[in-house]
Parts: C-alpha cells; structure tokens; sequence
C-alpha cells in the first residue's frame, strides 16, 4: 500500500506492507510545488493535484505515480472573467465522471478519466454567488460527494459558504444547511454563510453524511435537508478533517481550540473517534506525542484505508503523519519530518 | 521573426517534464514568442499566465539584462540572439 502525502513543497509516498508497521518513505515528487489534493479513478490512474502561488495550478494524471504527466486541459476559469482558480482542493474520482472541487470556489467535471475538464454552472454561477465571501482558507469548494447509488445525486461543501445538493447531475443547486449556525450573517442569503469544513459520507446510508463546520460538528439522516449537533465527547467543536472508516463505519474527527486560536485543545494533539454514528466521541492518544503538540491536521490531511483492522493517517501542519493500525487504539509517528501537510490519501493495491 | 532562446525557471520545467531550460523559440516580440513557446511547449501557458491573459502576479519575464515591465512595446522587439528569461519575482515567504 502506498499512501501519498502532499504538502507545501511537494509530494511524498510511503510505502508499507498490508501490517502498516514498517514504512520507507520516497520523494519528493513535484519538489518545491504545494501538492492539495490526489485521487485513484476505479481504472487505476491516479490524479494530483498542485499548486503554486508563482505558477499557479495544475492537473497531472499517469498510471502510476512516478509516471504524471500535467493535463493541459485541466480545470481552469475562462481567460478574461472574473474569477481566478488558485488551487484544486478536492477530487471525487468516480467511475464514469470525476469532479474537482477549486479555489476560487468551484466545481469542474471530466467524463475522461481527468484528461478534459468542464465547468459546472449551475453551482459555478450559482444565484448566491455574490453573497458567496472567501474565509481563512480562501473561498474554495473542498469537498465533493456523489451518492454511490444514484450519481445524479451530489453535494458540495464551500467554505464559509456552506453546503449546496444537486438531485440532476449538478444541473441545478440547493443551499443544503438548515439546523448549521450561520456564521457569515447575510440578509440577503438566509440560506449560505455556513463554514463547513469537511464532509464525510456514511459508509453505508448516502443519506447520511457526518459535517465538521466551523460552528460545530453536525450531521444529517436526510441528505443534508436538516442538520442536527453531535459533539458529545469532543474536546472542542472546532475543527477541519472528518473520515469514517468504510469497514468498521467509526468516525474519526481531529478538534482544535475554536476559530481565533487553531490549535489543539490545551496543546494536547487528540484526533477523536465514534462509534456509534457520531452519538458519542472518544479521544485518542495511544502512541501520539505528550503536550505540547501545537499542530493540528488540515482538512485534506486525514485518510482512512478500510482494511480489517481499520488505518487511520494523519498529517500535521508540523509535518509529521501518524499512523494506526488498529483503528485509532495504538498510533506511530513515521520516521521523518515533511513540510506542512496538506492532503494525504491512501492506495491500496487489490 | 526572429530566433531566440527562452529561459525557463526549473520548477517549470520539472513540472513539465521538461530536461531541458533553454528552448529556442521565434517571434518578432516578447509576446509573440512567449505565444510561439506555448505553442511548443504544452501546460507552460497556464503557469506563467492568469485568467487575464496577462504574466502571474509574481512572474518575472526579462528580455536580455532588463525586465519587460521597463520596456515599451517598441522596446520589446527581437533580434536573433536574443534572451527571454522567465523568472520568480523577488518573494517574501516560505
């Protein structure tokens, strides 16, 4: 299994045998350009994204990981508009479309496996787009979700925006954030100024998808059409990455201390873990550094593997990636320290 | 039209795959040449470009020993031999 840890000046790939015990990592690849967000497509053929605030963006896909090649026709804005693409955030690898989620928030889709992609108007141009204002992470579209039953069926969580579902393919959006805090108050848009920060998709009810917001941790049994608080147990509401395991269905959250300070809570580094559908939550810290551990994991920073027993991944903003085998009870910090981290996914190899 | 040689900064060509950071493109101007480039070399336009058409914000494009910005269009004609090189701008930062 390789997993692929992007970060501020490149990409690193650690390899380990199906224990997860022993790790050899490799890199960089793509040295000195931010590496935001990667993807297998069922096909086999890995996507990655960079970026560089010199250079700007960029696609490239291949076969296997020391073989990308940059997409000349990736996700772009048209030259001459107003809106400019900083970064891909998220992509949702499927098995006949993917969609990549961009800063300044947007969606694109490829129906090629990532060799051509196109805008999707109807949330790109959405009517609340000029209520739409970029948060600290900029105004980016980070995560993507297609029911697995119904592919017309999708979600899409812009930051400091909120959550909008298209039930037509993406033809037509719906802000999707009632019971969320609104925490961008604007009159004119009652129904957006929500910050949600990561999505995370049951493994087994579509319908269901646990929210990580800037206001708190949420989720919804109705497809985002009501949002409910779940943090009992947490030690703070706030914070960025949530997975859940697609085997064991246990969820896995990181809290920090609240907006103003985005650290961890009392400079103890414990990513959280439920059980039972986020009806309660558990810390974790078997194996993980003692205080003061000030670093917290980005949203695009936390992976899961749903091998038996489960893997769990999390790379710090201090560069370091701890890893569980045993589905968060024990934790290992690899032998190394990367750059800031900013996406990690893991390839499992069938 | 004349031949001249383009200089690349190596995080571009690495990201391209590109062995090489010199390239000899042609063009009466700097535009024209940097459009010839693009044209030979696929994927480079978006990294030097933004949507506007225009050089990235901190992309520097020097035409011999001075910078484009400092030039007129007049100024910005070629003659063979000449030397465009692609640059980061000076940068605070990580």
């Amino acid at each position: 299994m390789a997993v692929l840890i992007g970060t501020e000046k490149g990409a690193f790939v650690a390899t380990s045998d199906a224990a997860r015990r022993q790790w050899q990592v490799e890199g960089p690849l793509f040295k000195g350009w931010k590496v935001t967000a990667s993807a297998r497509s069922p096909s086999g053929r890995y996507l990655v994204a960079t970026a560089s605030f010199v250079y700007g963006p960029a696609l490239h896909v291949g076969d296997d990981l020391s073989g990308l090649a940059q997409v000349e026709d990736g996700p772009a804005y048209p030259e001459g508009g107003d809106l400019k693409l900083s970064q891909i955030w998220t992509i949702n690898a499927g098995a006949s479309r993917h969609y990549a989620g961009v800063d300044q928030a947007g969606l694109f889709f490829s129906d090629d496996d990532g060799q051509s992609w196109q805008p999707v108007p109807g949330l790109n141009d959405h009517p609340t787009r000029k209520g739409w204002l970029p948060g600290a992470g900029g105004l980016c579209a980070h995560a993507v979700l297609v029911d697995p039953a119904n592919a017309e069926r999708i979600w899409c969580g812009i930051s400091a925006v909120g959550v909008f579902r298209s039930d037509d393919g993406g033809a037509t959006w719906v802000p999707k954030n009632e019971g969320v805090d609104q925490v961008v108050p604007d009159p004119n848009f009652p129904d957006i100024g929500r910050c949600v920060h990561g999505l995370a998709p049951d493994s087994e009810h579509a319908d269901t998808i646990f929210r990580q917001d800037h206001s708190g941790m949420y989720r919804t049994y109705d497809g985002g059409d009501h949002w409910e608080r779940n943090e009992a147990g947490l030690s703070s509401g706030f914070g960025f990455p949530i997975a859940m395991d697609p085997l064991t269905s246990a969820l896995y959250a990181v809290p920090i201390e609240s907006g103003e300070y985005r650290m961890p809570v009392g400079g103890a580094f414990r990513p959280h873990r439920s059980t039972n559908g986020g009806d309660s939550w558990e810390p974790l810290g078997n194996g993980l550094p003692p205080p003061p551990y000030e670093a917290g994991v980005l949203r695009g920073a936390m992976a899961v593997d749903g091998l038996d027993p489960g893997g769990v991944y999390l790379g710090t903003a201090a560069g370091d990636l701890f890893v569980s085998a045993d589905g968060g009870d024990s934790w290992q910090g690899l032998p190394c320290t990367l750059p800031r981290i900013l996406s990690v996914e893991v390839y499992v190899e069938e | 039209m004349a031949h001249v040689i383009l200089q690349l900064p190596t995080p571009v060509c690495s990201i391209l795959g590109l062995t090489a950071r010199s390239h000899e493109v042609e063009g009466a101007t700097v535009d024209e040449a940097l459009e010839d480039a693009y044209g030979r070399l696929p994927g480079l336009r978006v990294h030097l470009c933004d949507e506007s058409g225009a050089l990235r914000q901190h992309v520097s494009c020097f035409l011999n020993e001075t910078g484009t910005r400092w030039l007129t269009e007049d100024e910005q004609h070629l003659a063979d031999g000449d030397r465009i090189t692609i640059l980061q701008a000076v940068s605070g930062g990580t």
